[in-house]
């Protein structure tokens, strides 16, 4: 019984080494870095920070949009291909 | 890790932004974005860009779960029949199987500002491995909702400066991107024929 249980959590160690490893390629830092062996709490804080630096982009990028949606020039002619794409 | 390839990333992106259109499009339709309220258009933006993305993941992850409304919420805020059976689902940008299940539920300390900015990371049968996995494909995905807002932002920017010529250079720059947006409304002539006479006033212009 108890060996069951630590071979199943062993299986589970490397799953999430290996999600881990996965994580980390996804990351910005690890191009530049280059290192193969960050410690996992500073790559979930990093994952973190990179999520709410892309929803600030995302938030950015939308506040954009809307401002340019708006703010339209009804005469120009892009604008009516954009109006027709939007109608 | 297997490379996310643009072939992959394309249908994405693609139902992403046929997603985006509509919802758009149909919020226009109640009131025009110039008539509403600097606060109001900023949240009816950010919002259309998050349902449209979790729209166009589908079922393949949890995140986009707890970022769409239940059903009946989503088929009565889209007036129109069609943007029940028009909200596109695509491909998984990841491979991985979400099928196979984590035997063991474990909670730890350090995963937990994790689950805060992940959507439905706060579930309480997320284990730790579901959760790394729902993180992955979710920056993926947020990173090509970042991708497609500012090419469109670029598109919609060059047109208001009334300068065909910077809509050239971005049609020129980007072909595949304003096809695709071109291709949402595929099918209708007048839009056929608005390509057109784009096309050939803006290489006119040049």
């Amino acid at each position: 019984m108890s060996s069951r249980r630590s071979s199943r959590s062993s299986v589970s160690e490397e799953e999430i080494n290996e999600l881990i490893s996965k994580l980390q390629s996804l990351l910005p830092s690890s191009r530049r870095r280059g290192s193969n062996q960050a410690s996992t709490t500073k790559l979930l804080k990093e994952t973190c920070s990179y999520i709410k630096s892309l929803h600030r982009e995302v938030d950015d990028l939308s506040d954009r949009l809307s401002d340019l949606m708006a703010g339209m020039d009804h005469n120009s002619p892009g604008a009516e291909i954009i109006r027709s794409l939007l109608r | 890790m297997e490379v996310i390839s643009s072939s992959t990333k394309a249908p994405f992106e693609q139902a992403f932004l046929k997603n985006l259109l509509l919802i758009l499009q149909d919020r226009s339709s109640s009131t025009p974005f110039h008539a509403m309220s600097l606060h109001d258009r900023k949240l009816a933006v950010k919002s259309s860009a998050d349902i449209a993305m979790a729209a166009a993941r589908g079922g393949g992850a949890r995140w986009p779960k707890a970022i769409l409304p239940p059903a009946t919420t989503v088929a009565n805020s889209c007036k129109a029949q069609r943007c029940r059976r028009i909200i596109v689902r695509s491909k998984r940008l990841c491979g991985g199987n979400y099928k196979r299940k984590s035997s063991m539920v474990v909670v730890r300390r350090r995963t937990m500002a994790l689950r805060k900015v992940v959507p439905g990371g706060d579930a309480i049968d997320m284990d730790e491995a579901s959760l790394l996995r729902e993180a992955m494909d979710y920056v993926v995905h947020l990173q090509a909702q970042v991708d497609v807002l500012r090419r469109v932002s670029e598109v919609v920017q060059a047109q208001s400066t009334s300068d065909l010529r910077c809509m050239a250079m971005v049609v020129i720059r980007d072909p595949g991107f304003v096809a695709s947006i071109m291709l949402c409304k595929a099918g209708e002539e007048s839009m056929d024929q608005d390509f057109d006479w784009f096309f050939d006033r803006s290489v006119r212009e040049l």
